[in-house]
C-alpha cells in the first residue's frame, strides 16, 4: 500500500510541475543559506575553543622574588578558583625569550645595561575558567595580589567574536525564516495545484470508500518529497560551494581564525538539514490538505 | 438492504426553501432490482446521494445495509461505500489512466493484495465484456464501453448494493441495451441494485420494480 501511496505522490509531483520546481528551488535556497551560515558558525565554534584552550594571563611583578617566594607564590596562584596551570617567568627568562625572538638582532638586548623586562607568571585558565565571566573574576583576584604590577592579557576580543557568531546564528535564523515560510508557501500552492488535478481521483477515492489517510497521504508525501529533494540539492550546493571556495579561503582562515582546516557541516548536521527540508515540505503539504475544497 | 422513511431533503437558495425530496419513504430487499424513474430535477440523483451518503437528509431517516446513514462517522462512511457500487452517467473514469488502471485504481485504494489486483480486474471486465480494452485510454472508448468500464470498476469490489445514477442517460438504444444486459447479470449474481433512468420507456422494458419520483415525490411504486 506505502508503495502505491508513494507512486501516486511522484505522480503528484510531476503534476504539479513548474511550481513543484519553484518549491524546490525555495528550500534549496533556504536551507543552502541556513547550512552555509551553519558551516561558518560551526568554524568560529572552532576557533573559539581553540582560543579559550590557549588563554593565558601574565601577571606582571613588581620585583623578583627569590625562589622561595616565587614558589609560594606559584602556589598560592595555583590554588586560586579557575586556575590550571601557573608557570613563574624569572627576569633572566624573559629576557633570553625576547633575545630569542629578535634572532639575529639579540645583541641588541646586550647593549641595555640593565635588565628591563619583569619577572612574571603565566596563569593558564581552565577550560571552565576561560570566559569573560571568569576571567574577569580572575584578573581581579590576581590584582589583588601585593605581588602584582600589572595584569595582562584577556577574553574581551574572543567575547566580542562569540558574541559576532551569536549575532550571525540570529541573521542566519532570520534569513532562514523569511526563506522557510516563502518555502512553505510554495509548496502549499504546488499541492492546491496537485489537489485541482488530482479532484477526480480523490472523489473516486470517496466514492469508493478509502480511508482518509489513503486520499490524503499522497498529497503530505508529495510535499515531504519536495522538501527532501530541497534538501539534498542545498546540502549537494554546500558541498560544492565548499569544495570550490574552501582551499582558497583556507590561507585566510588560518591567519584570522587560527583554524588549520575549515571543517563541512558533520553528518548530524547534514542529517538535520534533511530533516527540516522533509519538515518544511510536509508542512506545506498539510496546509494545503486542511482546505475545504480539498 | 434500504429503507427510507419519510424523508424530506430541502435546499435554502438564500432565503428560498427548494424542497428536492418530500416525504419519500420506500424499502429494498436485498437482491432486488429496483428502477428508480423520474424527469430530469425530479430528485432521482439526490435520493441516490442520500443513500452513499453523500448528503444528509434534511428529515427522516435513511438507512442503508442495516445503518442509518446520517449518523455515520467518516470512517463508518468510506465503510459504508465500500459495500456500495456506484456507476454515473458520466462514466467519471479517470482520463490518464488505462481501463485496467481505472479499474485496479479502486482496488488499490482499498489496499486489495497485489497478488489478487490483476486477476480481479480481468473478471470484472470480463463480465463486462471489456477484456480486450484494458490498455485503452477513455478517450479511446465508445460512450458505451466506458460506460462497461465504469460498472467493471465499480463490481470489481464485488459490492452488495449497485446504484446506477442515469447509466445509459449518454447511450444510443444499442449500448443502452448491452448496459442493462450487463447490469441484469450483476443482479443476477447477487447484488441489490438500484438504477436511475429518466427515460420512462427503458424503465418500462426493464420489467422490474419500479419507483417513479416527481418533483421530489414519490408518487408511484409498482411491480
Amino acid at each position: 500500500m506505502f508503495g502505491f501511496l508513494l507512486g501516486e505522490a511522484l505522480r503528484d509531483l510531476r503534476r504539479a510541475g513548474r511550481v513543484a520546481v519553484s518549491a524546490i528551488l525555495l528550500i534549496t535556497l533556504s536551507l543552502a543559506a541556513l547550512g552555509a551560515f551553519w558551516l561558518l558558525s560551526s568554524n568560529m565554534s572552532e576557533a573559539i575553543t581553540q582560543f579559550r584552550e590557549r588563554v593565558k594571563l601574565l601577571v606582571y611583578l613588581k620585583r623578583e622574588p627569590s625562589p622561595l617566594d616565587a614558589n609560594a607564590l606559584v602556589e598560592r596562584v595555583r590554588g586560586m578558583p579557575g586556575v590550571a596551570a601557573v608557570r613563574f617567568v624569572g627576569k633572566a627568562e624573559a629576557l633570553g625569550t625576547l633575545k630569542q625572538l629578535l634572532g639575529k638582532d639579540a645583541a641588541v638586548a646586550d647593549t641595555i645595561p640593565q635588565n628591563p623586562l619583569p619577572a612574571s607568571l603565566e596563569v593558564t585558565p581552565t577550560a571552565e575558567g576561560a570566559t569573560l565571566e571568569g576571567v574577569r573574576a580572575l584578573v581581579t583576584r590576581l590584582t589583588a595580589l601585593p605581588e602584582t604590577d600589572e595584569v595582562g592579557g584577556g577574553v574581551e576580543w574572543m567575547e566580542r567574536f562569540a558574541q559576532g557568531q551569536r549575532l550571525l546564528w540570529l541573521f542566519a535564523l532570520g534569513v532562514g525564516s523569511v526563506l522557510a515560510v516563502a518555502a512553505i508557501l510554495t509548496v502549499t500552492t504546488a499541492t492546491t495545484i496537485v489537489l485541482h488535478a488530482r479532484r477526480d481521483e480523490m472523489e473516486i477515492m470517496r466514492l469508493v470508500g478509502a480511508p482518509e489517510h489513503v486520499v490524503r497521504l499522497p498529497l503530505l508525501l508529495q510535499g515531504m518529497m519536495q522538501g527532501l529533494l530541497g534538501a539534498m540539492l542545498a546540502i549537494w550546493v554546500l558541498v560544492a560551494c565548499y569544495a570550490l571556495i574552501g582551499p582558497r579561503i583556507e590561507p585566510l582562515i588560518s591567519e584570522t581564525l587560527g583554524v588549520a582546516r575549515l571543517t563541512f557541516l558533520r553528518p548530524h548536521n547534514i542529517v538535520a538539514l534533511m530533516a527540516a527540508g522533509t519538515l518544511l515540505g510536509g508542512v506545506g503539504g498539510f496546509l494545503a490538505r486542511g482546505r475545504p475544497e480539498a | 438492504m434500504i429503507e427510507l422513511h419519510r424523508v424530506w431533503k430541502v435546499y435554502s437558495v438564500g432565503p428560498v426553501k427548494v424542497p428536492a425530496l418530500s416525504d419519500v419513504s420506500f424499502r429494498v430487499s436485498k437482491g432486488e432490482f429496483v428502477t428508480l424513474c423520474g424527469p430530469s430535477g425530479a430528485g432521482k440523483t439526490t435520493l441516490l446521494r442520500l443513500l452513499y451518503r453523500e448528503d444528509i437528509p434534511s428529515e427522516g431517516e435513511v438507512e442503508v445495509l442495516r445503518q442509518e446513514v446520517s449518523s455515520l462517522s467518516r470512517s463508518e462512511v468510506a465503510a459504508l461505500r465500500r459495500s456500495i457500487g456506484i456507476v454515473f452517467q458520466d462514466s467519471k473514469l479517470l482520463p490518464g489512466r488505462t481501463v485496467y488502471e481505472n479499474v485496479a485504481f479502486v482496488l488499490r485504494v482499498l489496499g486489495t493484495p497485489r497478488r489478487e489486483i490483476t486477476g480481479r480486474v480481468f473478471d470484472a471486465l470480463r463480465a463486462v465484456g471489456l477484456s480486450s480494452r484494458a490498455q485503452a485510454y477513455p478517450a479511446q472508448l465508445s460512450a458505451g464501453e466506458a460506460q462497461r468500464a465504469a460498472l467493471a470498476r465499480a463490481i470489481a469490489r464485488k459490492p452488495l448494493l449497485l446504484i446506477a445514477d442515469e447509466p445509459t442517460g449518454n447511450l444510443d438504444e444499442g449500448m443502452a441495451a448491452e448496459v442493462i444486459e450487463i447490469v441484469r447479470d450483476i443482479n443476477a449474481g447477487g447484488t441489490t441494485v438500484l438504477f436511475a433512468t429518466h427515460q420512462a420507456l427503458l424503465a418500462a422494458s426493464l420489467k422490474q420494480r419500479t419507483l417513479t419520483i416527481q418533483n421530489g415525490r414519490l408518487v408511484k411504486d409498482e411491480g
